[in-house]
């Protein structure tokens, strides 16, 4: 190694180095820009979502579109309420109000640039005595003090226009003709749609019965699979293994294909329309059972052998040793049952649908208000707000075990 | 037959216990009973159940029947089977008579008048979620801990008895005491008592010592208990409706009359019905479409999530969001946003076909399709609603096969100088494999299976859309059952679908070898 290579190499390493560097930034901020479009499209429907359940209903047939909601802003001047406006003046643009209308005025045209107009009354513009070409047309020009300062544009043809001035001060003044002129807008969240919605169509009572269903079949399937998932994984009786793979093996056939005969046996028993059509049949889950009794199956039999020895009943292994040590499997469960009772529609769809609105649940409640909501698309989305909430909620509390149920099952 | 009972040992001796004489005769009322009741079923038509549920029952009853007969035939001999069969029968006896009792009473309905109730006092409930999460730090508040947990214990507990109390506790079991007063009701619950008390005696360690049971013979019956409740369960509300959808999808029936038996013939009549077949080509142009747009993007933002950069677990928890917020909230919001006059998605096309317009000078226009109701693009529609709503699952499920992969593959990688796509390419996308192919059934099965998103678009239009354009087979089986009360041709519509989805399912296990679910 001669010594005039030395710091060749050195150079080639930082090289290198840099390099390096330079790729990782180049592939990281890829990467980011990547996950943060998706992360883009995947937020913005809740956005829209949040933001249009705070609008007015007019807001939210507005185009061009907006996010925020807006409501026009109105002042008292005088002691009356007047609609407020957003025009420029020779100090910006401002909010002005109305002061007079009906003022005799010229539109007036940029002879440079024919798209650029502006209305100003006559009484303020001065003819220059010169015209000036518009479109083949010879037009006179005059010479304004507008709002961008002093112009000379071409008169096109005779209009009206309104006197506005500055809320916050008379002497700013501008000119416009009222029809067309800007509304000013404040955002303006109408926090009252959350309690108009809830009072409305016995809302909050759709709210009550998903409550009230969702913590009778997460209940109930949490105790049935755990002690299904006991029986299949520490008794012992014949034919256990094999009425397993059979009970199991249902999880592959559809709950489609059971939709029809369930109904009919609803119809026998009387249960339709009402809530227990929604709770008594799902308390039952192949998928909880196979989860709980796989989860048992990785418990050291130790365990149990040393309370066997104390005769203790199965019965107070089961709840006092198994379920205390099987808290991941049981929360995993109790989020996958949660969402499957909170979120079902097809099957309230077809066994409550609109016999009794008293039983409505959340989801029958928004598709209902879905299909009547073309005059007050804000009251939907408010309702839309309420129904996603809870589950958010669970899912910020309890993320880990929707992530663990998505890992090891794979099942929706 | 003379010799068994020439072995039996005789009746009333003192070694028996004083219960083992009734248990006999009731071992023989149940045997004549049921008989009596299969026969019934089959000779009465229109018993209380709908037609071709009754055969079910009939099957079920016969199968009852013969257990009944041996059971009584063991018990005499004092045969451990005896008492597994009793107890089993006993128990299914009791269950059977407490639900028909209970129902009569109108129980399983009452759950509408406790909503009544609930409405008004739902809110105690947040007293005893507020005692719950409390109770749950409770550990991280040191040395008050104890203190903290009885405090939130309380809490629970008294929320627990205003809830109870405000939702009329008292004036409910008293409506109940009244209901229970009545012949029908009184019979079914003094039959569940007996039943039940057979049951008990049969469990206790005198009946195992009589019957000779053994400690595998003991669990047996122990194991019978634990299933229980899953197994009447899955016997009524699956197996059995299961067995009924079968045997009614070859039957013309319209949910009132006779169902008449009409063989394979809605199964032939599906091959040339053209609405049926318009469905499974929606279906097959949504899948091919809405599969990969729901699987490819997902695969590429788990390699992306799995780099560990700081921040990954925050964007998975966002792609996770559209699939649990509901499927009815989020395809009202993508109804709003696909509306083609005020929706967000046109505006959006608009603003980026002029931001093209003005850098390079092009003159296109904007096309601004009607989303939902333009026959063309409504099936496209619901393809875009479902690829966002799964691809975040997806992305979790690449993300738990990704983790599965071994580090040292990739230092390896890394030394020879490949970069993040050689290593994508020839490492990720081999070994995830089995989790692809298990990504791309479940998403085929899902798709398969469309129904609410295509419903809730359309309505309060039909759901089938414009032109049927997003007529799917569940939307087809749905108008049949619910609408037309084609209740037989419907259940073929089902077991037609099933048929596909199991192909779909047979082909997943093959690909995947039969290690994937029963691994214990």
């Amino acid at each position: 190694m001669s010594v005039d290579t030395m710091p060749d190499r050195d150079a080639q390493i930082r090289r290198d180095r840099r390099g390096r560097i330079l790729r990782t930034i180049v592939t990281r901020g890829g990467a980011y820009a990547i996950l943060l479009g998706f992360a883009a499209i995947m937020l913005f429907p809740f956005v829209f979502m949040v933001a249009s359940a705070l609008k007015t209903p007019e807001d939210t047939f507005r185009y061009p579109p907006k996010v925020l909601p807006r409501s026009p802003s109105v002042a008292e001047i005088d002691g009356e309420d007047v609609e407020l406006f957003a025009l420029p003046t020779s100090e910006g643009t401002r909010e002005v109000f109305l002061a007079e209308s009906g003022i005799e005025a010229g539109l007036f045209v940029n002879p440079n640039d024919p798209e650029a107009t502006l209305a100003w009354p006559l009484a303020l513009a001065s003819d220059t005595g010169t015209t000036a070409t518009v479109e083949g047309e010879a037009l006179p020009v005059f010479s304004i003090d507008g709002p961008t300062g002093t112009v000379e544009l071409a008169l096109q043809r005779n209009t009206s226009v309104g006197r506005f001035v500055a809320t916050d001060d008379p002497d700013v003044v501008t000119f416009a003709v009222v029809r067309t002129a800007a509304r000013a807008e404040a955002v303006d969240p109408q926090w009252q749609n959350f309690s108009e919605i809830i009072e409305l169509r016995n809302f909050d009572r759709s709210l009550t019965n998903t409550i009230l269903v969702t913590i009778l079949v997460v209940g109930g399937t949490l105790f049935t699979s755990i002690m299904g998932g006991y029986a299949f994984s520490r008794v012992q009786f014949p034919g256990r293994d094999k009425i397993f793979v059979a009970y199991i093996g249902s999880i592959m056939i559809p709950f489609i294909v059971l939709i029809v005969p369930l109904f009919r046996l609803m119809v026998s028993l009387g249960w339709v329309n009402t809530l227990g059509s929604l709770v008594w049949p799902f308390l039952f889950n192949a998928y909880g059972t196979f989860l709980m009794r796989q989860f048992f199956v990785s418990i050291p039999k130790d365990l149990e052998e040393a309370a066997f020895i104390d005769g203790a009943k199965r019965w107070r292994i089961l709840w006092g040793i198994f379920v205390p040590l099987s808290w991941p499997a049981i929360a995993t469960l109790a989020t996958f049952m949660f969402l499957y009772a909170w979120n079902s529609f097809i099957w309230p769809l077809v066994s409550i649908n609109l016999g009794n609105p008293d039983d409505f649940v959340l989801t029958l409640a928004l598709q209902t208000l879905g299909g009547q909501a073309g005059e007050s698309p804000n009251l939907l989305f408010a309702a839309i707000v309420l129904s996603v909430t809870v589950p958010f909620l669970v899912f910020a509390f309890a993320q880990r075990y929707f992530v663990e149920n998505v890992a090891t099952s794979g099942i929706k | 037959m003379t010799a068994a009972i020439g072995e039996a040992p005789v009746l009333g001796t003192d070694a028996d216990p004083r219960w083992f004489a009734p248990l006999l005769v009731w071992r023989g009322i149940v045997a004549v009973a049921l008989a009596a009741l299969t026969l019934g079923a089959v000779v009465q038509r229109g018993l209380v159940l709908d037609g071709p549920i009754r055969w079910v029952l009939v099957a079920a009853l016969a199968g009852a029947t013969a257990a009944a007969v041996m059971a009584l035939l063991w018990t005499r001999r004092r045969d451990h089977r005896g008492r597994v069969t009793g107890f089993a029968l006993d128990g299914l006896i009791g269950v059977i008579a407490a639900f028909i009792a209970l129902n009569r009473m109108d129980i399983f309905t009452g759950l509408d008048a406790v909503g009544d109730e609930f409405n008004g006092s739902a809110s105690w409930l947040l007293l005893i979620v507020l005692g719950w999460l409390v109770s749950g730090f409770a550990d991280r508040t040191g040395t008050n801990a104890e203190f903290v947990k009885t405090a939130a214990r309380y809490t629970m507990l008294v929320g627990l008895a205003v809830l109870l109390l405000t939702m009329n506790l008292l004036a409910g079991i008293l409506e109940f005491v009244q209901r229970a007063v009545g012949t029908e009701v009184i019979a079914f619950t003094a039959v569940a008592i007996v039943a039940f008390t057979f049951t008990k005696i049969l469990w206790g360690d005198r009946a195992a010592a009589l019957f000779n049971t053994n400690q595998s013979q003991a669990e047996t019956l122990e194991g019978l208990l634990f299933v229980a409740p899953n197994a009447l369960g899955f016997l009524t509300f699956f197996a059995g409706p299961l067995v009924v959808s079968l045997f009614i999808s070859f039957t013309e029936w319209d949910g009132l009359t006779d169902a008449v038996f009409v063989g394979f013939q809605h199964y032939a009549d599906l091959l040339s019905d053209d609405l049926f077949l318009r469905s499974l080509r929606n279906i097959l142009v949504f899948g091919v479409i809405a599969i990969p747009a729901a699987v490819v993007p997902a695969l590429l933002l788990a390699a992306l999530l799995n780099s560990k950069l700081p921040g990954m677990r925050v964007f998975r928890a966002i792609y996770f969001l559209p699939s649990i917020a509901g499927v009815v909230g989020v395809t009202l919001i993508w109804k709003q946003l696909f509306n083609s006059t005020v929706g967000f998605l046109n505006y959006a096309i608009l603003q980026v076909t002029d931001f093209f317009n003005g850098l390079f000078g092009s003159g296109l226009t904007a096309p601004q399709p009607q989303w939902i109701s333009d026959s063309n693009i409504a099936l496209f529609s619901v393809i875009i609603l479902f690829a966002w709503q799964t691809i975040g699952f997806n992305t979790v499920l690449f993300l738990a096969g990704m983790q599965g992969i071994d580090g040292g593959l990739y230092e390896a990688a890394d030394i020879d100088g490949a970069s993040p796509w050689v290593r994508f390419r020839r490492i990720t996308v081999p070994l995830l494999k089995p989790t692809t192919v298990f990504v791309v059934a479940t998403t085929t099965i899902l798709a398969l299976q469309l129904f609410n998103e295509p419903f809730i678009l359309q309505s309060p239009a039909p759901p089938a859309g414009p032109g049927n354009s997003t007529l799917t087979p569940v939307v087809y089986l749905y108008q049949n059952a619910f609408q037309q009360f084609q209740i037989g041709y419907a259940s073929a519509v089902a077991w037609a679908l099933f048929i596909l989805i199991f192909g779909v399912t047979l082909l997943y296990f093959r690909r995947q070898g039969e290690d994937g679910v029963l691994t214990a």
